[in-house]
């Protein structure tokens, strides 16, 4: 049994460069596609709910599609097949691709489900009241949408995080491909691929923390937007006789 | 008959005011189910018309076409002299500024439940009628102390009572400045204290001279406040008249039917 000692002899300040170099470019990965995907995937999400057939199918194809393909053959396709067609793109526009078309497909489902778990009534009272489509979408839909798509929205911001590592098969220079670096140069594989997992935890407890916080923040109705914050003074200062 | 009490509804409306919604011949069905077969009825302004009848009888959907929730499959609708549909085609030119004209309140409320009371009488104001911002805020504070919830103002739906829930609704569609309400049942879903709150504030908007179309099964309310009861079955008007009339001396084997099995002292 080794002690603690012999199992950290990395020198791991010489590796604290290439390591936050890493992990800022994890990060750029993660932002990048989970923004791409949340857009990709709520257009998704529109049309497999449009009353239209000829919209509805193609959205339906494309989910179950890529719901039901690896990632990894997806990062494979785009950045090792499609050069064979001429279509070549670099390292970071190939990753953040898959990872777009892959949780898009996700996405659309958590967004479809919660867009469809809406009361009808509430299209309803928009229409009543002589609201139009889009900002019955925009000021009713959407917002009521958004409360019941965040806790899966949340897990597959964090699993979205940690897939980025899968794009160390393509030496995409994040955290991952940092560590087998470090570990083909050290033949220290425990310890290396330890302090990245912990390095992953340390960056996904906090973040899924914050949005299970930010989940309940809006659960419990504090308004957010600068937009209701101002109204509702306003609102309280009338009803105080102060304005 | 039934031109004889259309006849008598045109003598009992025709007091010289405009009228304010006029349907002829409205038909409607559903995969192919007849629901409204060609019904005739004339609100003038001001006045307070109860349509009553059985469930699944089509008054709901009457109601349903005079903001066009429903587009009915034939006859008219005219709304303050313009015609909003005919031949199962929309002739209003803009949708949106019928219903702010024609507001409506529903046996469920329906309000917003991502936002407080006062946020949901401000909306439509500013993103359908494009009030600006502060007289939006000045005016659902003022409908809110009207129906008597400025305590509420900031609390969100899930944490009032129906009645409350439902006294936000009217204010809500107070807010737009409609010419006509349409209230969809809208006691039904509430106990009997919170059904009092609603008709309070009913009887204050049928004081100040607010044009209603109520459906209702509140027979002892509806014949309170109305000036004309109309009463549906099977998709056709089969007897209306004035409270008085229709409560106390109904003609009809239907309506007598009705009439005393809901009718028991309130």
């Amino acid at each position: 049994m080794p002690s603690l000692s012999s199992l950290f002899q990395v020198p791991w300040g010489d590796y604290a460069g290439s390591l936050g170099g890493g992990l800022l470019r994890t990060l750029a990965y993660t932002l990048a596609s989970f923004a791409g995907a949340a857009v990709v995937g709520l257009g998704l999400a529109l049309m497999r709910l449009s009353r239209l057939r000829i919209v509805r199918i193609p959205a339906g194809i494309y989910t179950e599609i890529f719901k039901n393909v690896p990632l990894l053959a997806i990062i494979f396709v785009t950045y090792f097949g499609l050069p064979s067609l001429g279509i070549r793109f670099d390292v970071f526009v190939a990753g953040v691709l898959s990872l777009v078309l892959f949780y898009a497909a996700y996405l659309s489902e958590i967004f479809r489900a919660a867009i469809a778990g809406i009361h009808p009534g509430q299209n309803e009272a928009a229409q009543a009241l002589g609201l139009g489509r889009v900002t019955t979408f925009g000021r009713v839909v959407l917002p009521q949408a958004l409360r019941l798509a965040l806790p899966g929205t949340n897990t597959m911001f964090v699993d979205l995080l940690k897939s980025t590592s899968l794009l160390v098969t393509i030496s995409a220079a994040e955290l991952m491909t940092q560590a087998q670096l470090i570990a083909s140069e050290t033949f220290r594989a425990l310890e290396v691929y330890l302090v990245i997992a912990a390095i992953y935890f340390v960056v996904c407890y906090p973040v899924s923390q914050c949005l299970l916080w930010l989940e309940r923040t809006i659960q419990a109705g504090v308004p957010l937007s600068l937009g209701r914050r101002r109204r509702l003074r306003l609102a309280k200062a009338l009803l105080e006789g102060k304005a | 008959m039934a031109d004889a009490t259309t006849e008598a509804a045109r003598g009992a409306a025709g007091t010289g005011k405009p009228l304010a919604v006029k349907i002829a011949g409205l038909r409607k069905s559903f995969d192919g189910r007849t629901v409204l077969g060609g019904i005739d009825l004339d609100v003038p302004a001001g006045k307070i018309v109860s349509i009553i009848g059985q469930s699944g009888g089509g008054k709901t959907t009457l109601m349903r076409c005079v903001n066009l929730l429903e587009l009915p499959d034939g006859g008219t609708i005219t709304i303050n002299g313009e015609p909003i549909c005919g031949n199962g085609a929309v002739t209003c030119k803009d949708l949106p500024k019928l219903r702010q004209r024609v507001g409506m309140v529903f046996q469920r409320f329906n309000l917003f439940p991502h936002l407080t009371a006062v946020e949901n009488v401000i909306l439509a104001q500013m993103h359908a009628a494009s009030v600006p911002e502060r007289e939006a805020v000045e005016r659902a504070v003022k409908l809110l102390t009207r129906v008597g919830l400025a305590h509420r103002a900031m609390a969100y739906p899930d944490q009032m009572s129906g009645g409350e829930q439902q006294r936000v609704a009217i204010a809500r569609a107070l807010a737009l400045g409609p010419t006509v309400l349409l209230f969809d049942e809208p006691t039904s879903a509430l106990d009997p204290e919170s059904t009092g709150e609603v008709l309070t504030v009913m009887r204050e908007l049928a004081k100040d001279g607010m044009t209603m179309i109520l459906v209702t099964h509140e027979l002892p309310f509806a014949r309170e406040v109305s000036d004309w009861v109309v009463f549906i079955d099977g998709g056709r008007i089969v007897e209306q008249g004035t409270a008085a009339d229709l409560f106390d001396h109904p003609r009809e084997a239907r309506t007598i039917a009705y009439v005393s099995r809901h009718a028991a002292p309130a």
